[in-house]
């Protein structure tokens, strides 16, 4: 079947979720794959958003950590500093982020990057900063980390370190008094990369389909070690796709950005309204 | 002890708010207060510092009128749908002037409004250690607990002299009840020194206290109430109204350049004298949609009797 690199990721990603996890999202491909794990094979995950949703059923995407569909059919609405210190307590077993560069271990960049001759006050790129990544990558069991494989992303050094992964290899995070378990999975729309237990460094795991392995080495700064069992990522399935388009009929994380930018509050209306009918048939 | 403390926006900001203060701004995407910052911009109130977690359109567009001076946050952008335009504008390159940052976590900030509600001058957090965060902010204290001696980060209480908070409904007095996420309000009002409550809807004290437990923040923490219905579009409030994305594209389509976003300011924030007049602008019909996407779907229980 045909499918999207996007799709691709977001199957990826939420397969990644298991059945009866509580799983802490953040913005953006995490927002949809969460949703679809619950639809697909994690009916009893708990999904907890940080603006204080906690177990929602929602009818369509939640556009952010704090949308109103973070609490539609919740179990709880509460804080942000208080679902943001369960996690520091250790209840999370997964979280869920983003990312705009990342290092060999696991460290993310979403604040600046600063650039040659600029500062951290002025610099090149502005990002918008941690959120609640940080706290995450800190105290959540695990982090699924999904961004896409492009120049410039996966660096050999960061301008700023946001959020945690192994820091400068092993020990580190220990040495820190980090809580949690670090990164353990990065998807991307080329291929998944996993961390050695050892060395803490981030390998080659496995490949999407069409890809190889020396198109993923040309998008990595540094040396990238390849695992010895290089696998094939699973394809989305059918039912997979059909989910993620009627739970974001607007692709606003499945893309077709030109789409919408002409869309009229009149479409926008319409599609939304069916949007809600055809979810609310699956609570 | 019924103070009646309803008023208008534009009394309540030109009377609370003066140039220099430190601003915190309630919700996140839901229940932003849009609607105060459109009237910070009308009154042209200068030289802000900005203490919040995460924000979109509210923050964004204090930044693009050149009324911010500082930001100490974890996260300005328009999330999903684009970028922080307005944000990156004024951090990379000045315009329309360079604002100073100040990164923390959204834990980091919500634990600086705990302190501040609290009364406390700090509270360690056990984030941010191994990363550039606390490298970066001097504010941000790394030391060993004097307990156990496991690295800790402190930050200070957060105190803004002036507080925005839209929610879903209030009485006179100020007694505000919220439904759906909280984010770090329930504090954020504690930790102000002056509190400006906006609401869809001004509901009599009986009704308050047929549910309680919705009373988020009682009415001594409380200023001046306002009643403004979509005070927090083109954002959404739970339980009243969804997103109004198609507006959010056209301002995030004029922000691509100083002068759009300006033109468009012109046009959505200048050119009107009431709230009314922007509401009515927007057209009857399309808020009743976003109010029917919302409630059809979501809304506050009725509770006849308790």
């Amino acid at each position: 079947m045909n499918y999207t690199t996007q799709e691709f990721m977001v199957s990826a990603c939420s397969r990644l979720i298991k059945d009866n996890e509580c799983v802490f999202i953040g913005v953006g491909i995490p927002l949809l794959a969460g949703v679809v794990a619950s639809k697909i094979h994690a009916p009893n995950s708990v999904l907890i958003y940080e603006a204080g949703g906690i177990g929602a059923i929602s009818r369509r995407l939640p556009w952010s950590i704090s949308d109103n569909a973070t609490t539609d059919n919740a179990l709880v609405a509460t804080e942000l500093w208080r679902v943001l210190g369960d996690v520091q307590r250790g209840y999370i077993d997964v979280a869920v982020i983003g990312g705009a560069q990342i290092d060999k271990f696991g460290n993310l960049n979403t604040t600046a990057i600063i650039g040659a001759g600029k500062t951290y006050q002025r610099p090149t790129t502005r990002l918008p900063g941690s959120g609640g990544a940080n706290d995450l990558a800190s105290s959540a069991k695990r982090v699924l980390i999904v961004m896409r494989l492009e120049k410039r992303k996966f660096v050999e050094k960061l301008d700023y370190i946001t959020s945690p992964g192994y820091i400068a290899g092993p020990g580190d995070r220990e040495k820190a008094g980090l809580r949690g378990g670090g990164p353990e999975t990065v998807i991307t729309n080329k291929c998944i990369f996993r961390f050695d237990p050892l060395t803490k460094e981030m390998y080659l795991d496995e490949l999407f389909p069409g890809v190889t392995v020396d198109e993923v080495k040309a998008a990595v700064e540094w040396d990238l070690k390849v695992g010895s069992n290089l696998k094939q990522v699973e394809p989305p399935t059918e039912g997979e796709v059909e989910i993620m388009h009627r739970i974001d009929p607007l692709g606003v994380v499945l893309g077709s950005k030109s789409k919408q930018e002409n869309q009229s509050f009149e479409e926008y209306y319409k599609i939304m309204k069916e949007c809600y009918e055809s979810m609310a048939l699956l609570i | 002890m019924s103070v009646n403390k309803v008023t208008t926006l534009a009394e309540a900001v030109q009377g609370l708010v003066n140039d220099h203060d430190t601003v915190a701004l309630g919700g996140i995407l839901s229940r932003e207060p849009v609607a105060c910052s459109y009237e910070l911009i009308r009154q042209n109130k200068k030289e802000l510092t900005l203490i919040v977690d995460s924000h979109d359109e509210s923050v964004e567009l204090l930044i693009g009128a050149g009324l911010v001076k500082k930001v100490e946050s974890a996260y300005v952008w328009v999330g999903v749908i684009g970028s922080g335009l307005n944000f990156r504008r004024a951090v990379e390159k000045g315009l329309p002037k360079h604002i100073e940052v100040e990164d923390y976590t959204n834990l980091a900030i919500g634990m600086r409004f705990l302190a501040g509600a609290l009364g406390v001058p700090f509270l360690p957090v056990m984030s941010m250690s191994g990363s550039d965060i606390p490298k970066y902010n001097d504010k941000i204290i790394s030391m060993a607990d004097p307990y156990k001696g496991q690295p800790v980060n402190l930050v200070p209480a957060a105190e803004p002299d002036v507080a925005f908070i839209h929610v879903q409904r209030a009485d006179k007095m100020g007694n505000a009840q919220i439904w759906g996420m909280l984010a770090n309000d329930v504090n954020i009002a504690r930790a102000a020194k002056k509190l400006i409550i906006t609401c869809e809807e001004i509901i009599p004290t009986s009704e308050i206290r047929k549910i309680p437990n919705m009373t988020q923040i009682p009415h001594y923490c409380v200023d001046a109430v306002v009643e403004l219905p979509f005070g927090a579009h083109p954002l959404g409030v739970a339980g009243y109204y969804w997103l109004d994305t198609p507006f959010r594209r056209d301002w995030l389509k004029a922000s691509k350049t100083q002068e759009g976003f300006d033109a468009w300011v012109e046009e959505w924030v200048l050119s009107w004298d009431k709230f009314e007049e922007y509401l009515q602008k927007l057209g009857s019909d399309r808020l009743a949609k976003l109010r029917k996407l919302e409630r059809d779907n979501y809304q506050i229980p009725r509770i006849e009797n308790y």
